[in-house]
């Protein structure tokens, strides 16, 4: 079920919500964990089992990590977690892409498996390993109640494209959590505006990236403007979801880390990582990078363990060589920084703007390619081959009819209009004005975007699919 | 009171009342089988079975069933088209856009494989009825109101210079009569996407000529429509737009005329002007029988005896009274509801004079065609 969705909004949510606010206290878990299961069998009914019993999984070896303790049992129950989390994983989701490549070797036709993939998969099985690592590091004892696990990994706020949830960040309030007032307002607040940026702004260039595919009329500055309007689209519906996610956890309670920090206002790649889907970025950190020995060994391991972990980050994003080549792409980036560039970008920020802001474009083309030819044909078309013209007719008409939108992302994707609200706010009439017109002004934006669910059609969320 | 823990009750005031309104609203609201606005059938409550909730077949269908069925769905249709237009800026909304007081929907890109679709299906019905008889063959294109909207306000267009040349070279057996010069933009409704009756009788006169047919052209009394019109794109763009009034032509050779209609394969007398469909869901089904497959029109003080056929979309049908005073009788076929191969048990061809009077929109969406 999609969040911006009519179902979800008017159907489901409010009764989850009602729900939720009349049982006791030690029922409410029950109620997030029935609402979020009825929320992942809306669309993959038939993958449920594999998540309970992923669930079961990740609470039986957390247990028995516990009791074993100090012992090797211990370390074969992590093992175990883990080898069972990752075939799941690669079975599902990357089982094709091996038999695809073997054939291709080989020359032999194994015949594919088809399987669809399993909704969130990549998403909830990082969160049971990340429970399980950290139980075996000691860093959170095993969870007993199997409810309160189990709704730590599917709650649907975040079950399906994040963020990654830590279990030590939301332990205790898996247990204890406090309602009030300012947080669920916080929380209507986060979850509007996520929508709006979703609806109104990702879903529209998305359709300019649509348009562009099936144009006829390409050239190269059409090349470039997909470019922009897809490195648009990726982070407002990535971060418009993440925004939605934190602020429903709100209504619920719950308090999840940040996961976007206005990325592309980074001037080095290094800072673009820590500020683009930050909770996948800390979970390769913490759980690959530094238990390989991170940079604090020699060079050539250090290069290595870089290696590692973006290939596994480009694969984790999709089974397609396109994703593997874009995370050996960043792995290069940060490691030509780490040793040459670092120093010079941040003395030069103005530069490293414009570098952050057109790498990770290239990047964003090769991401959202089909294969690695289309990603070769689109990047050399955006420099004049292929014997592109350079402007078109359909060109300077979705320029024209999308120049407002593509204004508005721009001026988005960076932490202006949140300064200048909060400049507003400093003064004692700004403040008032505020107050009395945020509750209105949330309102009618919903209002909005509700028209836009009515008349829409296109609404796909990217990051289900991986 | 603090002014933050006030804004606090407010936001979750103001939200939680909207969104349980709205969602009681939805579930509890009776269902409407039909917009007469976009006219269509709204979605119905899905059937739900193992086999439908399995397949994810449910959710998907109940998703449109929540959208057709939303509360004020008109209006929120509205809004969204004027926040796109309007607040966003964009150039149009579902590609139907406004420009010089008039509504049209983008044409473009023009769609090779539905003109040659087309062209193929005017090849069958050539060679299989015309050819054997030695009819005299013309083919006449009406180009749509974006051929004279769109270029001068920047909107895309299909190719049309394309496909005017692409049909004159694949129907090289028929005599191409060019009607693009003799049209302009206030031969078209404001909101619908049909031309207007009440102008066209120069064209119709230009058209006979070409056929070798001289039209007198005189007598003719303009009626209107009481109730006003509100062509497709009213509901389509969902704007507040002021609505178009429908005029017909009629004149005392067209009130002596027999009009018959084969709608259910044998023949039914039916008005020329059917004013009861006039106040119908599409208005310009008045005209010679609306999507009838097939309709002829009788002239009984005609002072020849050639006929013609038709063979035409809905543009024709306003076209084809006009031409009724210059033939003893007008066949008029309509191959999107009649398959061509069953045109002949329906049409006795013998060498009448024949038209193909088909508009660009039909020729660049022509999968209907059969």
């Amino acid at each position: 079920m999609l969040f911006s969705s009519i179902p979800f909004l008017f159907y489901f949510l409010p009764v989850v919500l009602l729900l939720y606010g009349i049982v006791p206290k030690p029922a409410k878990n029950v109620v997030l964990l029935l609402a979020s299961l009825f929320f992942y069998a809306w669309g993959e009914p038939k993958y449920v089992v594999l998540m309970v019993v992923s669930i079961l999984c990740g609470y039986g070896f957390g247990l028995l990590i516990q009791r074993t303790r100090g012992t090797p049992w211990a370390k074969a129950a992590l093992v175990g977690s883990v080898a069972v989390s990752v075939s799941f994983l690669a079975y599902f989701k990357y089982m094709d892409f091996f038999l695809a490549n073997f054939n291709a070797v080989t020359g032999l036709q194994v015949p594919l498996l088809k399987i669809a993939l399993p909704i969130g998969i990549s998403f909830y099985t990082f969160q049971i390993l990340s429970y399980t690592v950290d139980v075996y590091r000691g860093t959170v004892p095993a969870q007993r109640n199997l409810i309160h696990l189990a709704t730590y990994v599917c709650l649907f706020p975040q079950l399906i494209a994040g963020p990654i949830v830590r279990y030590k960040d939301v332990a205790q309030q898996l247990e204890e959590r406090t309602h009030t007032w300012d947080k669920t307002a916080l929380g209507v607040r986060r979850f509007t505006l996520g929508l709006a940026k979703k609806i109104l702004i990702a879903n529209a260039l998305g359709e300019l990236c649509s348009v562009f595919r099936a144009s006829g009329d390409k050239a190269v500055l059409f090349y470039w403007l997909y470019a922009v309007a897809f490195s648009l689209h990726i982070y407002f519906d990535f971060s418009g979801y993440s925004d939605m996610a934190i602020g429903l956890g709100k209504l619920f309670g719950f308090e999840f880390l940040e996961n976007f920090r206005y990325p592309y206002c980074a001037a080095s790649i290094t800072e673009f990582w820590r500020r683009w889907h930050i909770s996948l970025g800390s979970w390769f950190r913490d759980y690959v990078y530094i238990p390989l020995g991170g940079n604090r060994v020699s060079r050539g391991k250090w290069l290595r363990n870089l290696l590692v972990v973006w290939l596994l980050t480009g694969f984790w994003h999709g089974a397609a060589w396109n994703f593997v080549v874009w995370g050996l792409y960043f792995a290069v980036l940060l490691g030509v920084e780490k040793v040459w560039l670092r120093r010079w970008l941040e003395r030069h920020r103005a530069v490293g703007h414009g570098y952050v802001l057109l790498l990770v474009m290239f990047s964003f083309v090769l991401f959202n390619a089909t294969d690695l030819g289309e990603a070769g044909r689109y990047l050399g078309a955006m420099f004049g081959a292929g014997e592109v013209p350079l402007i078109s007719h359909e060109f300077l008409y979705y320029l024209r009819s999308y120049a407002v939108l593509l204004l508005l992302a721009l001026v988005g994707a960076t932490p202006l209009p949140k300064r200048c609200v909060e400049r507003i706010r400093r003064t004692e009439r700004g403040e008032l004005v505020l107050g009395a017109l945020e509750p209105v002004a949330l309102a009618a934006l919903f209002l909005v975007m509700t028209a836009y669910l009515v008349d829409g059609s296109f609404n796909p969320f990217l990051y289900f699919r991986f | 009171m603090k002014l933050e823990q006030l804004r606090a009750y407010a936001t979750v005031g103001i939200m939680g009342i909207l969104l349980l309104g709205l969602s009681i609203w939805c579930w509890f609201k009776p269902v409407d089988s039909y917009s007469d606005s976009e006219r269509r059938v709204l979605a119905a409550f899905p059937k739900v079975s193992v086999d439908t909730v399995r397949s994810g077949e449910f959710t998907k269908q109940f998703e449109t069933y929540t959208q057709d069925q939303f509360p004020l769905r008109d209006g929120m249709r509205r809004l969204k088209a004027m926040t796109n237009l309007y607040v966003l800026g964009k150039r149009d909304n579902n590609g139907l856009y406004l420009a010089e007081g008039y509504v049209s929907k983008l044409e473009y890109p023009l769609r090779r494989p539905m003109l040659d679709h087309a062209l193929e299906r005017f090849d069958v019905l050539m060679e299989r009825y015309l050819k054997p008889h030695g009819a005299k063959v013309y083919l006449a294109v009406i180009p749509d109101k974006n051929y004279y909207l769109a270029p001068s306000n920047g909107y895309l267009t299909m190719d049309y210079d394309t496909l005017f040349d692409t049909v004159r070279q694949s129907c090289k057996d028929m005599e191409y009569i060019d009607l693009t010069k003799r049209l302009s933009l206030a031969d078209y409704y404001h909101t619908d996407t049909h031309w207007r009756q009440e102008r066209l009788l120069p064209i119709a006169q230009y058209l006979a000529e070409e056929m070798g047919v001289t039209l007198p052209g005189s007598g003719y009394t303009v009626e209107t429509v009481e109730q006003p019109f509100r062509g497709v794109y009213v509901g389509q763009s969902a704007l507040p737009l002021h609505p178009d009034t429908l005029h017909y032509l009629t004149s005392p050779v067209l009130e002596e005329c027999i009009v018959t209609g084969y709608a259910s394969g044998t023949g039914k007398p039916i008005p020329l002007y059917d004013l009861e469909r006039a106040k119908g869901r599409d208005p310009y089904e008045m005209f010679a029988g609306g999507n009838n497959p097939l309709v002829t029109i009788e002239n009984p003080n005609a002072d020849t005896e050639r006929e013609l056929i038709v063979f035409r979309d809905s543009f024709a049908g306003s076209l084809a009274p006009l031409l009724a005073e210059g033939y003893r009788k007008i066949t008029l076929v309509d191959i999107r509801y009649l398959r061509s191969d069953l045109v002949g048990e329906l049409v006795d061809f013998h060498g009448q004079d024949t038209l193909f009077l088909y508009s660009t929109l039909l020729l660049n969406n022509s999968t209907g065609l059969q």
